[in-house]
């Protein structure tokens, strides 16, 4: 119905709207809207792959699956406008925190690399820490390979960020690099007059026997909307070792909907811990492909939501080799009116015999308006598999409070005694203390407020 | 010997004779006079009339769903014999006077009709095709104002009770298959349990399709009365035929303030042929109300028949402190595919349900355990405890799980579990050095599987339920 | 199944090789038990002593290359792991298996009444079962709750073993090979199950022994100790060479055989 109009749109001209959004239109507006790409002019092709993927699809209603209890009205609501050249230029001390202070960090407004926010000195030899447009031209090919090549790119919002790349952040190991400290991400979307859209990238390529910790973090300037739309990739060849530490915690106006796409080869160990805090709607995908054999994949996530946000994770881990093991522990604690979803999948097909696969889901409702939905799910065809999954709603146990109580702990201290215990079991697998703590802090914030 | 899992040589399915009689069998095809000429043949009331009407025209606007895990051609509405009936010889003053054919037929189920040799503690309804042939032991479940007979007996006796509860559980724009029922239905059981009565034996309505080219669409309602007791099984089989046929029913049960019901099915449909080729399209919607305060809804089926199973039986927990219970052994062979589990709703304060449901996929088939508890706003203090285990014999079978956990009340608890298991090599090693053939290995290991579940069938049925399962399972391992 | 009855030679195994997933485990092993012997097979991790207990079983994972068994006068390897169950060969697992959801009781009933049938008797019911197997808990100091529990399921690594030689006593095999049934048992577990084995011992019956350590050695008194190594025996005593053994350690075997081949 609307095809012919809106290809003519394309060149860049916004037309007023003369009827309500639909969501056809709203996709429609956010390409029409894309950011030019100037310093990557290299990306164009793939920029053009995007489009055409994006163009033929809508955003998701509640008749998608995987969207069915994600209410993205706010997204189909707003006009975002995208970041030509980023706008603002914060101040290094409104970011650094002190559990960044060894680290090598790529900071990005909007989706554009802010140099002078970034800190890659002290980097090993051979090892590439950066932006996209700092690459010279004969680094491009390296790219060739993996920059958009995880399966899945039809997805609409990983075909919406492709069509809209500008820049990203490259993080290149060559065999056996092991990098001695954190690598930290950080992607700031500001708010301000207008509401903004970004799309930050990422690619990690871990080369065999290379090891990495990687810290991926996505905060806002100012209190307004935004829209943030990210897409990491993380290719990981045999024998090497990864662990992915994403934080979101933008404003709780914010839409942020990423992706996490990893492949892992032969005998590879990802390890992720992500944790989701901010956002009116915070949405995470997570789609683990182990291509190689006797790979291991370890999840971990914790979101915490209050008011009336929706945080919603959505993880897939699919084996397709023999001897794959995996270990999930997804949690979520929700108060207020919020809404937390969770869905998890594991596919086992026939090829992936041995394979060993165990999830677990919890979530603590703390307040009587606060909502959950989730879903873990098997899909199976191999017979010679073990696969467990278990999911717990519940709220916080009067018996142990009680029982803290009893032992001279008033009420809203022994509540924050059993939430930071149920968070722990996420938080301590986090390799950076500081962070941990950091994030600690902000959790008992949001759970300590309503109470 | 590389594995010892191989593919299944089954036993031929022993119910799949026909039985030739005489029909009274309307032309293919659906329409409203089609609705109307249903409702003529069994001179219904006025409001039924509406009833079906109102159904085949919701109907007309609905979609059949795609969202189960089950892929099939599709169905052509306008190729089936909506109604076809054996031709009654006269007026049936008695159970003697059935027409011998059909007594027979029903014998060879293993369901004797008539006084001398019917079960003693089972009163069964009979529906053959599109109708109840006959209805054990009414008079004497009468004595104390049990009603049991068919629903279209019913609806000339007792229509103020029907008019009352038919389609309040389901209701007829409910799915598409639940609306296709309610414009069609030719027969089914109707049973009310008056206030405070403990049904003195097991009710029973057996489903036989005859008719190759017929669907069966029947309608089974029971109302239990505050503080009474039912405990209900219903069975079904199907000739073997090339083609599908398609068995869309409702049931609907209604417990009031104190009462219970237990609902059991042995399904036991034609499942098609090694190659996937024929048996029936098993497509039911089953639904009761925990109307009433303490009330209890007990589901339990062991399903090894039909080419595809869609069915989630399901309780909607409205009084405060009422019990759901879903406890299923799904086995799929061949080609076949179910999708199925339940659907647990709790409104009322309190309620608590349980679900254990028991997959076994073998051969090419698909098994698919698909459930939704849903705790509401208002349903303070509600428990759930799931428990879904799969079990694969076979690396070309699939087990799926879809649970879906919906909580909308804090002080609401859920606990859900689910593995996948598999008969390995070295298990069925260790029962054969103990001498244990590997067939008994497997069967004792499949009952073992489903102990669970057995445990809630009424004692012959366990033993009937547990025997089907070895049957099905007849040279698939070795 | 015919039992030549007039030979003392229970097995007799001759020029055995054996593969697991097509490599060569066990490389021409000669071995012959006779009634009332008691055997023990010790070698070094590696050197196929629990290739050679699952061949004798017959585990569909293991492939016999060349060589005969032959049990009771019989082809063994004609046999199914069942019929050789059944003719009286029972194996003592390492590792006894967990059968979920099966229990204890129906799996021993089963078991049991599997050789009555085979053999043409009227099988035992439930209720016969029932006194039979409680009069043997004993030998095993096993508790009666053991029976309603499903197979090893939460079972100890010493119950298991336990459960295994209950088992023993209740099929009553001509011939029984204990499969390291000494790892993983703390001291007052192998003397239970120790004396387990000795009460079952009875002159027209055998048993065969693999261990890695000596310790088993001590409660169950060997006439013939066996050493293997590379899938062959290499050299064959008296209980005393267990002892030795354990003294000096399987690098004086080699060092022998060395001088042996030198020579």
């Amino acid at each position: 119905m609307m095809s012919s109009p809106v290809k003519s749109q394309l060149d860049g001209v916004t037309m007023p709207l003369d009827h309500p959004p639909t969501a056809t239109d709203n996709l429609q507006r956010l390409l029409n809207n894309r950011p030019p790409v100037t310093r990557c002019p290299w990306l164009g092709e793939l920029r053009q792959r995007g489009l055409a993927l994006a163009s033929e699809q809508t955003i998701p209603t509640a008749r998608d699956e995987e969207w069915r209890f994600t209410d993205l009205s706010a997204l189909l609501n707003t006009q975002f406008e995208a970041v030509q050249e980023p706008l603002v230029s914060p101040n290094p001390s409104e970011l650094t925190t002190d559990y960044l202070a060894n680290t090598i960090r790529l900071v990005f407004v909007d989706g554009h690399y802010a140099s002078h926010l970034s800190d890659v000195s002290g980097l090993p030899n051979q090892l590439i820490v950066t932006s996209f447009s700092q690459l010279t031209p004969d680094q491009y090919p390296l790219l060739q390979n993996y920059l958009g090549k995880q399966t899945g790119n039809e997805e609409v919002f990983t075909a919406l960020n492709m069509a809209c790349l500008v820049d990203g952040a490259l993080i290149w190991l060559p065999p056996n690099a092991i990098v001695p400290c954190p690598i930290h991400l950080l992607f700031i979307s500001s708010a301000f007059a207008s509401p903004l859209a970004a799309y930050p990238r990422c690619l990690l390529v871990a080369q065999s026997g290379s090891q990495v910790t990687l810290v991926e973090e996505y905060k806002s300037l100012g209190a307004g909307v935004q829209f943030t739309n990210g897409v990491t990739e993380i290719w990981m060849d045999d024998q090497s070792m990864v662990t992915h530490v994403r934080v979101q915690r933008q404003n709780n106006q914010a839409i942020h909907i990423g992706k996490t796409a990893v492949s892992q080869g032969q005998n590879t160990t990802y390890q992720s811990v992500s944790v989701g805090l901010g956002g009116v709607l915070g949405r995470h995908n997570v789609e683990v492909v182990q291509v190689g054999e006797q790979s291991q994949t370890l999840l971990y996530g914790l979101n915490v939501s209050g008011e009336q946000q929706v945080i919603d994770t959505h993880t897939s881990i699919t084996f397709t080799r023999p001897h794959g093991t995996s270990q999930q522990l997804q949690k979520a604690i929700a108060g207020d009116r919020s809404h937390t979803i969770f869905n998890g999948k594991l596919v086992v097909p026939k090829a992936a015999q041995l394979t060993d696969a165990s999830q677990l889901n919890r979530t603590l409702l703390v307040s009587p308006k606060a909502r959950v939905d989730t879903k873990p799910q098997l899909e199976i065809v191999a017979d010679n598999v073990k696969c467990t999954h278990g999911a717990t709603v519940s709220q916080l146990d009067g018996e142990e409070i009680f029982y803290l109580q009893s032992r001279g702990l008033p009420i809203p201290y022994a509540r924050q005694l059993l939430v930071d215990a149920f968070t722990t079991e996420i938080i301590s697998h986090i390799p950076l203390p500081q962070l941990g703590a950091s994030l600690n802090q902000a959790i008992r914030q949001r759970v300590n407020h309503p109470m | 010997m590389s594995s010892s899992v191989q593919t299944l040589v089954n036993r031929p399915y022993k119910y799949g004779f026909v039985t030739d009689i005489e029909s009274d069998t309307i032309p293919k095809g659906l329409n409203e006079d089609v609705v109307r000429l249903i409702s003529a043949k069994k001179n219904e009331p006025q409001f039924m009339v509406d009833f079906r009407l109102r159904a085949y025209r919701q109907w007309l606007t609905m979609d059949s769903p795609t969202w189960p895990t089950v892929t099939y051609p599709p169905i052509n509405y306008q190729d089936i014999v909506y109604y076809s009936a054996p031709k009654p010889k006269e007026k049936l003053k008695s159970l003697d006077q059935v027409d011998p054919t059909l007594l027979e037929t029903f014998e060879k189920l293993g369901i004797p009709l008539t006084e001398q040799k019917r079960l003693t503690n089972v009163a069964v309804d009979a529906i053959f095709d599109s109708v109840s042939v006959a209805t054990t032991f009414k008079e004497k479940l009468a004595e104390q104002g049990i009603i049991f007979c068919s629903i279209s007996e019913a609806l000339h006796h007792h229509p103020q009770l029907i008019e009352q509860y038919l389609g309040r559980v389901v209701p007829i724009a409910d799915n598409y298959f639940a609306a296709l029922n309610s414009a069609v239905f030719s027969d089914g059981s109707f049973v009310y349990i008056p206030k405070n009565t403990h049904c003195p034996m097991e009710l029973s309505t057996y489903f036989r399709i005859n008719n190759g080219e017929s669907g069966q669409f029947e309608r089974t309602l029971i109302v239990a009365e505050s503080g009474s007791f039912v405990s209900y099984l219903e069975g079904c089989t199907a000739p073997m035929y090339d083609s599908n046929q398609l068995h869309a029913a409702v049931v609907e049960l209604v417990a009031l303030d104190n009462a219970e019901i237990k609902y059991a099915t042995v399904q036991n449909w034609y499942a098609g042929d090694a190659n996937g080729k024929g048996g029936i399209y098993n497509f039911v919607t089953k639904r009761g109300l925990c109307q009433g305060a303490n009330s209890k809804i007990s589901w339990t089926q062991v399903e090894t028949g039909s080419a595809i199973t869609w069915k989630y039986p399901s309780c909607v927990l409205v009084g405060d402190h009422s019990v759901g219970e879903f406890y299923s052994v799904a086995l799929t062979n061949h080609y076949q595919q179910a999708d199925t589990g339940t659907k647990m709703i709790h409104v009322g304060k309190n309620t608590r349900s349980t679900i254990i449901s028991k997959g076994i996929s073998v051969g090419h088939s698909n098994n698919s355990y698909r459930g939704l508890v849903k705790i509401g706003p208002k349903a303070d203090g509600a428990r759930n405890y799931s428990q879904c285990d799969s079990m694969l014999i076979g690396d070309n079978a699939g087990a799926n799980t879809f649970p879906y956990i919906q909580v909308q009340n804090q002080t609401g608890k859920v606990e859900h579990e689910a593995s996948t298991s598999k008969i390995g090599e070295d298990q069925l090693f260790y029962f054969q050095q103990r001498g244990i053939s590997l067939e008994d290995a497997a069967s004792m290991m499949i009952s073992g599987f489903c102990r669970d579940v057995f445990n809630k069938l009424p004692m012959e049925f366990a033993v009937e339920a547990d025997r089907l399962l070895s049957l099905k399972l007849e040279g698939s391992v070795g | 199944m015919t039992i030549i009855d007039e030979s003392d030679v229970i097995l007799s195994v001759k020029d055995l090789t054996a593969e697991v997933d097509g490599i060569p485990i066990l490389k021409g092993l000669n071995l012959e038990i006779k009634r009332g012997e008691i055997h023990a097979i010790m070698g070094p991790n590696g050197s196929g002593k629990s290739t050679f207990s699952k061949v004798l079983a017959g585990h569909p994972a293991y492939g016999v290359t060349g060589g005969t068994i032959t049990f009771l006068g019989e082809d063994l390897l004609a046999l199914e792991p069942q019929e050789r169950a059944i003719s009286g060969l029972f194996l003592a697992f390492q590792y006894p298996l967990e059968i979920p959801g099966v229990s204890n009781l129906d799996f021993l009933r089963v078991a049991y009444n599997s050789r009555l049938k085979a053999q043409g008797k009227p099988e035992l019911d439930a209720l016969d079962f029932d006194d039979l197997v409680r009069g043997k808990l004993d030998i095993v100091k096993m508790d009666p709750s053991f029976l309603t529990r499903s197979v090893n399921e939460g079972f100890s690594g010493g119950e298991k073993k336990r459960n295994e030689i209950l088992q023993m006593a209740l099929l009553e095999p001509k011939l029984a090979i204990l499969d390291e049934t000494d790892s993983g048992l703390d001291i007052d577990a192998l003397k239970i199950v120790a004396n387990g084995v000795n009460q079952l011992t009875t002159p027209d019956k055998a048993v065969l022994m693999i261990t890695h350590y000596q310790r088993l050695l001590d409660y169950i008194i060997p006439d013939y100790v066996h050493v293997m190594e590379s899938g062959r025996i290499l050299t064959t005593g008296g209980k005393e060479l267990a002892l030795e053994l354990e003294s000096r350690g399987y690098d004086w075997i080699r060092d022998n055989e060395l001088v042996g081949v030198a020579e």
